[in-house]
């Protein structure tokens, strides 16, 4: 165990691609936390999607150590997830640390997501130490990038470190910075245990292993520990620090970061935020702030593409959960697609994630409706929690709707502002402010509904600034919106896989789009199928899919009975994997097609 | 039941675009030693074949008037000599206009061929020239001429509809063209698409628009009426005859009758089990030269595939599906729709029944 005074305890914020995985190598490399030969780029990525996506899906600890004026310092970094739909869990990696070290690319300068984190480490209490990173780049404009981030973090632009990750230049510097700027940790041995859970995995063999940093007394293995925000009480099977693989250690102490392997079976039970005490009468009084459940803020029905597969999705689904805290599902029933769940995500990125693991991972082929906000409906003052689209109510049933809205903030290039007001005007957006961070570059604050944002607000964006915008937003709260409810009916059915909840005045529009593509997408079946867009009982988009007149060989002589046979065969078994709708048959694709987002969540930054 | 008997001549002049048949342009040394393994094939299946009587022969290809008059009529000789041939057998040959002149006819006709088939295609050059078809309109009409002149009795003119370019207005300037010539029978089909051919590659890659399904129902349902008018009797997809003058050889495909293919890539289906010949003319040379049977690959029906085979097969003529044979409820969704139709105790496509074949056999073969 380490004294307080010689622990530092800091993460590394930054936007994407600006170089934060590069610069937790170079610090595992230089202060020698990993040999030389197990050393490999985004050494603290280890899901493979992470690697491929560049991204960093679960928050990992790693303890360096470091020596300065003689004496040994023990560094936790803490490594968090970056993006939006993460918020939360990076606020609590956050609150595990007393500093942060705010990286900006030399290239790009300040993002969207580099302001996102700021605001949240400086909320949290951290002290912030600023870093202009890559400038090896040709393109780097150290200066400059120094000049904005001092001013966003109040320093004198030739106090902010320049480094370069991928060189190593600057990044010792880098080191004993962090030694005289981050705060050692503040609490006491002899206080009640408190350490809060920061992120937890589940591990097949050991179950529950909790991510943790203890603030006040020690935690020692074996001690029977208890949950303040679950309520649970369970033992510490063991616990330890990450040098970099998991370590045992008999006890951890004030300030330390480590894992605890707590017993439990299930990850909802050891969530992200909640408080260890330990168990009986020497427990805390107080919990550590901020404890709160996660909330999906995006659902979408996940749906076997083969029928048969309900039971394996569910078993995948369980499995995935473990992993996972903020995974919601329940059953559902759909009409057209069969059985399958409706999932709740924390955001589009996190839809994406688990929906490709679940393909991944456990070889499953999905079908995925249209992700849809929550909404709440409101009726004589009591609100009813939507979160299906075929679920909400007809107009007139209720006295109004209200929906998410995000308060978004864009950076852009200013020759792309007008584009970029022009875009979130349109998609319903009320102006909050804007202010220029240079001559040529400006940052736009909007509230704007989620529901506007989850579609392709970002390819947009980025189409109309030639890439160069960046968009982050936070979840702002609920307001009353003028939603509407629209079902697709097939040959006068409606199709629940198809119904989406939209803003009244783009319903028309919106209505005219999917008719339009399911009379492309829809086979010529042997009678005419209407394909109508509807508010209730009204019409407001109709297409016709007209019967189809000739399927025929036209010819078959001798030598073509073999090969003719075949091919019947063959097109009954693509009839056999249509579905039918009332009298219409739907290829799968045809579904898949049309419920398919023009973006991949995956990609929006 | 009588036996069909088809001699596959492998030979084109040239290759047109969209024609996947078994048929090579540029082998014609090859044919005088591939009428010799005619012969011979002739004999290496003559012993299993003794007992079936042959109602037709059918000279396809490929152009099978590529061959010199005296060896088509040496082999029609051979062929009878190895097998029962009746003596009244319809004896078809098939002909490209550019092929045949009044004294290869008449020789023809004079060796105990009955029925010629011509492939006309169009009337309309520009559909010709979509087709890549090296003859003209004129041409045809001085072949079927010539034909008369031969005292051919049964002719028939092949026609396709469907390509691109081709309008409704020309498909009917071809079509009473050639009632005006007054052939007995006529083959009319819908251009289809073969993706191994130069065509199918043209259409793939989007240098040629794919046929239109409606026009090309359009085409269909004007041949029906113009051709009706004209007394033919539509007594299969896309076949239509004067009375008595179906042909007799291709509805023994359909009917399911034992038939002996000969000749390279050529087809046979006797007992439940079908069989086929390698397809290359030099590979099938080879085998028939070795005293081996040129066989490529074979297959036995199952008794699903005999249904389905029964199904496909059945609704193409006039003759249909026993009624009872056809599960009701499904039936009558057809029947109501217009798509079948009841006949002397079976079931009937209608025209547009017909038209949409493929819909009815899937139903109605439902396992």
């Amino acid at each position: 165990m380490t004294e307080t005074t010689h622990i530092r305890n800091f993460c590394i914020v930054a936007h994407i691609d600006h170089g934060k995985s590069t610069l937790a190598d170079r610090l595992l490399e230089l202060t020698h936390a990993v040999a030389e030969r197990e050393m490999r780029d985004q050494y603290l990525d280890k899901m493979d999607l992470e690697r491929e996506r560049g991204i960093t899906i679960k928050a990992q600890a790693v303890r360096l150590a470091h020596q300065a004026g003689g004496k040994n310092y023990e560094l936790n970094l803490i490594d968090t997830p970056g993006h939006v739909d993460f918020t939360y869990e990076v606020s609590r990696s956050l609150a595990a640390c007393e500093g942060a070290v705010l990286l900006v690319d030399a290239a790009q300068g300040i993002e969207a997501q580099t302001l996102a984190n700021y605001h949240l480490a400086r909320d949290a209490g951290l002290s912030i130490i600023p870093v202009v990173n890559k400038i090896d780049l040709p393109q780097a404009d150290p200066e400059e990038t120094a000049r904005e981030l001092g001013e966003l973090v109040g320093w004198r632009p030739e106090d902010v470190l320049r480094v370069s990750a991928k060189t190593g230049d600057g990044v010792t510097n880098l080191i004993d910075r962090v030694v005289e700027l981050v705060p050692a940790p503040e609490g006491r041995r002899e206080d009640s245990l408190r350490a809060l859970i920061f992120d937890s995995t589940f591990d097949p063999y050991r179950g529950v292993v909790a991510y943790i940093r203890v603030r006040d007394g020690v935690l020692s293995s074996r001690a029977k520990i208890r949950l303040m925000g679950a309520n649970l009480e369970s033992e510490a099977e063991e616990c330890g620090v990450f040098a970099p693989e998991a370590t045992p250690s008999p006890e951890l102490g004030p300030g330390e970061v480590g894992y605890l392997v707590t017993g439990m079976k299930d990850v909802h039970q050891a969530k992200v935020g909640d408080t260890i005490t330990i168990a009986g009468r020497h427990r805390a009084r107080e919990p550590l702030p901020g404890y709160r459940e996660p909330t999906p803020m995006v659902w979408s029905g996940l749906f076997p593409a083969e029928g048969g597969d309900y039971s394996e999705l569910r078993e995948a689904l369980d499995k995935l959960k473990l992993n996972d805290a903020a995974l919601r599902y329940e059953p559902e029933t759909s009409q057209a697609l069969g059985f399958g769940f409706r999932c709740g995500f924390l955001g589009l990125l996190h839809m994406d994630i688990v929906k490709e693991r679940l393909e991944r991972e456990f070889g499953l082929e999905l079908i995925a409706t249209a992700p849809n906000v929550e909404f709440h409906v409101v009726r004589d003052g009591r609100v009813t929690v939507v979160h299906n689209p075929s679920e909400m109510p007809q107009p007139g049933t209720y006295d109004h709707v209200e929906e998410p809205v995000v308060l978004a903030t864009v950076i852009t290039p200013s020759e792309y502002l007008g584009p970029v007001l022009d875009l979130c005007q349109s998609r319903r957006g009320e102006l909050v402010d804007m202010k220029y961070l240079s001559p040529e570059r400006a940052e736009v604050h909007y509230h704007l509904p989620l529901a506007e944002i989850i579609f392709d607000f970002f390819d947009h964006l980025k189409s109309r600034t030639r890439g160069y915008a960046s968009l982050d937003y936070e979840h702002w709260g609920y307001e009353p919106a003028d939603m509407v409810r629209v079902d697709m009916l097939l040959h006068g059915e409606p199709v629940d896989a198809f119904s989406s909840v939209v803003h009244r005045a783009k319903a028309p529009q919106y209505g005219r789009r999917m008719a339009e593509r399911l009379r492309e997408l829809i086979p010529r079946q042997l009678f005419d199928v209407a394909i109508q867009a509807t508010i209730g009982s009204r019409v407001i988009a109709r297409e016709t899919v007209k019967a189809k007149r000739k399927d025929v060989l036209a010819k078959c002589y001798g030598g073509d009975i073999t090969r003719k046979r075949k091919l019947l065969e063959e097109q009954k078994k693509g009839k056999a994997r249509l579905r039918r709708v009332g009298r219409v048959d739907v290829p799968q694709e045809a579904f898949i097609a049309a419920l398919r987002v023009d973006e991949r969540a995956g990609d929006k930054r | 039941m009588t036996a069909g008997l088809y001699v596959h001549v492998p030979f084109c002049l040239t290759r047109c675009g969209y024609c996947d048949f078994n048929a090579y342009a540029g082998l014609g040394d090859l044919a005088p030693r591939y009428v010799r393994a005619l012969e011979a094939e002739a004999a290496l299946w003559a012993g299993e074949w003794r007992d079936e009587r042959f109602a037709s022969v059918f000279l396809g290809g490929g152009t099978p008037t590529t061959l010199k008059a005296a060896d088509l009529a040496g082999l029609l000789v051979r062929l009878r000599d190895r097998f029962d041939v009746t003596p009244d057998a319809e004896v078809t040959i098939e002909a490209n206009p550019d092929t045949v002149d009044e004294a290869k006819l008449s020789a023809l006709l004079e060796a105990g061929y009955t029925r010629l088939s011509m492939g006309a295609q169009s009337f309309d050059p520009l559909v010709l020239q979509s087709l890549e078809r090296v003859h003209s309109p004129g041409s045809v009409r001085r072949a079927y001429a010539n034909a008369r002149a031969a005292g051919c009795a049964n002719v028939n003119l092949d026609l396709i509809y469907g390509a691109s370019g081709e309008t409704l207005a020309s498909w009917r300037r071809t079509l009473e063209e050639t009632i005006a010539l007054g052939p007995e029978h006529v083959s009319a089909y819908a251009l289809t698409i073969e993706p191994a051919t130069p065509l199918g590659r043209k259409v793939q890659a989007g240098l040629v628009p794919p046929p239109d399904p409606d026009l090309q129902a359009d085409m269909f349902g004007l041949a029906c009426e113009l051709l009706g008018d004209a007394g033919h009797e539509h007594y299969e997809v896309s076949n239509w005859s004067k009375p008595g003058f179906a042909c007799r050889h291709n509805l023994g495909y359909w009917e399911r009758r034992p038939y002996l293919g000969l000749g390279a890539g050529a087809h046979s289906c006797r007992g439940g089990r079908r069989w086929w010949n390698v397809r290359p003319p030099r590979e099938y040379l080879d085998a028939v030269e070795d005293d081996t049977r040129p066989i490529g690959g074979e297959e036995r029906l199952m008794a699903q595939d005999e249904r389905l085979e029964e199904v496909f097969l059945k609704l193409r003529i006039l003759e249909g599906l026993p009624t009872e044979s056809v599960d009701a409820d499904t039936a009558s969704t057809f029947l109501d729709e217009g798509l079948l139709a009841h006949r002397n105790g079976h079931l009937v496509p209608t025209e547009r029944g017909m038209l949409l074949l493929n819909e009815l056999v899937l139903a109605l073969a439902g396992e």
